[in-house]
């Protein structure tokens, strides 16, 4: 059996905010990917989907729990030996404007990490970028440049052009289209599907656009408060979502096509400060189907008839589905 | 009579350059279109197509350099272009209402928001101080705040993105205006907040027979919550007409990328087609703005384009418009 590229276990990540409080970022999450896998990760701002990110690649100290990457325990690895690890790991950030040293030439930029990790004389180094360069379908114009002369889609490809320098084995990508214009978009995705299929990195998506991480993912991750509610093939999940959160989430999107009906489960009220976090099943406060048990108990994650793992406790009995309003 | 009537619209950035020669961006080229009470209108088109460029010559918020250079806007009637300050001050905030994208920095940080709202009531309608606030608690519940009375009293700092936008509503709201123009309301916000958002946007148009300006870059919100849609680029509108004819079929090449690279249209292999630069403002192409970046482009399209109507209400702004099928595609490189 392959061994999963990551593997995250109870993971959590805490701020202290001052006066005592704490912010519960990321709450006991576990999570694997395979190699060759995308996993999209889904949910609303202050679900924690970026310091996850970030946690993962040792950017953030974990609070608790353990990451192993490729076979090796990396949670407690010193900070020397995680930057050789970092070959391995690259990450693509949402805003490219500030993702890039505006002093630096494109092409310093892309070969920087090929400089830090690999070792290969300067025609070789050179040799690279330009491969890279023209991989990422940005032209050799552009390489002679400074990034305020670029266009944000162009930028975007000069950073998912560092992230694959290295070759590495996990690529994690926040954000990377939100900022982006549409048409821009489409090119951007179309690249990076290109990209996995030829390096077989593994990826980890992160994005609140659901038909962009259900274009891109495998599998997908549904976060609310720290906490990842609902996994499973991306199919399964769109098509019958499990966790109440879930298809609230998914029937606010809105298709593109006015002929698609959408019957919207709008939710009440707000995300609940993770400062002070709900008892019990953390959605309660707002789900339309809880009952008096969700305020007391945490629910375990368990398995539905569609293939997806769940964390809700109505799920046994059918009550986990909530009826939907036709759109008028 | 209509209520809005935008007509040839030209808005330029004139300015002057190290060498100060006069250079000129053609950021707005004749944009026109109407709106009924009661209809909702979306504007989509890419960063710098002149969305909110628009938005912001109707209602005479433009700043040096930028400077409207022709065409008129009607408002009951009534041509705002020319209009003086203190007059358009009168209509601003009172007959027409704006809510913009980013609402924390748009509300006052150190006014309580209750206190926003009843200003706001008192420069246009003036009466009693405390008719102006009951105003303001009731608009304020119409936009699904919870617990009006401590709302009011609450710092905008206070307040998360979804109900500083629903405070910014209910600004809008306070003069029961007859055009309210929402510059990507929902942009930064989540989805089910958005979802929350649009459905009061959609109920309150209902209930005060507003017409209604949505500028957005997010066809979802277009296909769902507006009647007409018009698509820009490059300054102009390029296609125009009710939401189910122009996603059922779309005239304009451009609008057709643009429905094709939407997630559930979306086809790998298809994107080199669908991105490319927008048009150098300063240096536009004479005819069809789209040329460069166009499949379909021949030598007719260096020649102005007019507006083609493709079926009633429907229209194009392409030379090919309702006959795309019959021309070959060419590949270009993007």
């Amino acid at each position: 059996m392959t061994q999963p590229v990551l593997k995250i276990r109870n993971l959590s990540k805490r701020f202290p905010v001052g006066g005592g409080r704490v912010v519960h970022a990321v709450n006991c999450v576990d999570l694997s990917i395979m190699p060759g896998e995308t996993l999209g990760m889904v949910g609303e701002s202050g679900s924690g989907k970026s310091t996850l990110g970030r946690v993962i690649l040792r950017l953030l100290e974990p609070s608790e729990g353990s990451i192993e990457f490729d076979g090796q325990d990396i949670t407690q690895l010193p900070k020397g030996q995680i930057r050789r690890l970092r070959r391995d790991m690259q990450m693509v950030f949402q805003d490219p404007w500030s993702a890039l040293n505006p002093r630096m030439r494109i092409r310093d930029l892309i070969a920087e990490p090929i400089k830090l990790h690999v070792d290969l004389s300067r025609s070789e180094r050179d040799d690279r970028t330009e491969d890279l360069a023209r991989r990422v379908n940005l032209g050799s114009t552009y390489l002679n440049r400074y990034p305020a002369n670029l266009s944000g889609g162009q930028l975007q490809r000069a950073c998912i052009a560092r992230a694959i320098a290295t070759d590495p084995k996990l690529i994690v990508l926040d954000e990377p289209t939100s900022s982006l214009d549409l048409s821009v978009r489409a090119g951007i995705l179309e690249l990076l599907a290109e990209i996995r299929e030829e390096t077989k990195a593994a990826m980890l998506f992160i994005s609140h656009d659901l038909g962009t991480v259900r274009m891109i993912s495998d599998r997908i991750a549904v976060l609310y408060l720290g906490e990842v509610v609902e996994q499973g093939q991306t199919e399964a999940l769109f098509e019958t979502p499990a966790h109440p959160y879930t298809q609230a989430l998914l029937s606010a999107h809105l298709p593109a096509d006015p002929a698609f009906k959408v019957s919207r489960l709008v939710l009440e009220g707000e995300v609940p400060s993770p400062i002070a976090l709900p008892t019990g099943c953390k959605f309660h406060t707002r789900c339309p189907v809880a009952i008096a048990r969700c305020a007391r108990e945490v629910p375990q994650a368990i398995q539905v008839p569609s293939g997806q793992q769940a964390s809700c406790l109505r799920i046994p009995n059918g009550g986990n589905i909530i009826q939907r309003k036709e759109d008028v | 009579m209509t209520l809005l009537k935008v007509e040839d619209l030209h808005t330029h950035f004139i300015s002057r350059d190290l060498d100060n020669q006069i250079c000129i961006a053609k950021a707005l080229n004749g944009v026109s279109f109407s709106l009924e009470a009661g209809r909702v209108l979306g504007i989509v088109g890419e960063t710098g197509a002149g969305k909110s460029l628009t938005a912001q010559s109707i209602v005479g918020l433009l700043r040096p350099p930028a400077k409207i250079v022709a065409g008129s806007v009607r408002f009951e009637g009534r041509e705002l272009t020319d209009m003086p300050d203190a007059e358009l001050n009168r209509i601003r905030g009172n007959n027409i209402a704006m809510v913009v994208q980013n609402p924390r920095t748009s509300l006052d940080p150190l006014t309580r928001v209750g206190d926003q709202l009843v200003r706001l009531h008192q420069i246009h309608s003036g009466g009693p101080k405390t008719a102006s606030h009951k105003r303001a608690l009731e608009m304020m519940e119409a936009v699904g705040l919870p617990d009006p009375e401590s709302r009011a009293k609450s710092w905008p700092h206070e307040l998360s993105g979804g109900m500083a936008q629903r405070v910014l509503l209910a600004m809008a709201l306070m003069n029961s205006p007859k055009l309210l123009i929402a510059d990507e309301p929902t942009t930064g916000l989540d989805v089910t907040v958005q979802a929350q958002i649009l459905d009061l946007l959609r109920s309150l148009v209902a209930r005060f027979d507003m017409a209604t300006l949505i500028i957005t870059h997010d066809l979802g919100v277009v296909a769902h919550f507006c009647n007409d849609i018009a698509v820009m680029f490059g300054g102009s509108i390029v296609e125009t007409g009710s939401v189910r004819d122009v996603f059922a079929a779309p005239a304009h090449p451009y609008t057709r990328n643009l429905i094709a690279a939407t997630p559930e249209r979306f086809q790998m292999g298809r994107a080199k087609a669908l991105g490319g630069q927008p048009p150098d403002l300063y240096n536009l192409p004479s005819g069809c703005v789209l040329q460069s970046r166009c499949a379909y482009a021949t030598e007719l399209c260096q020649t102005t384009v007019r507006n083609a109507e493709v079926a009633e209400g429907h229209f194009a702004l392409c030379h090919y418009a309702g006959r795309l099928e019959e021309q070959p595609a060419v590949k270009i490189n993007a």
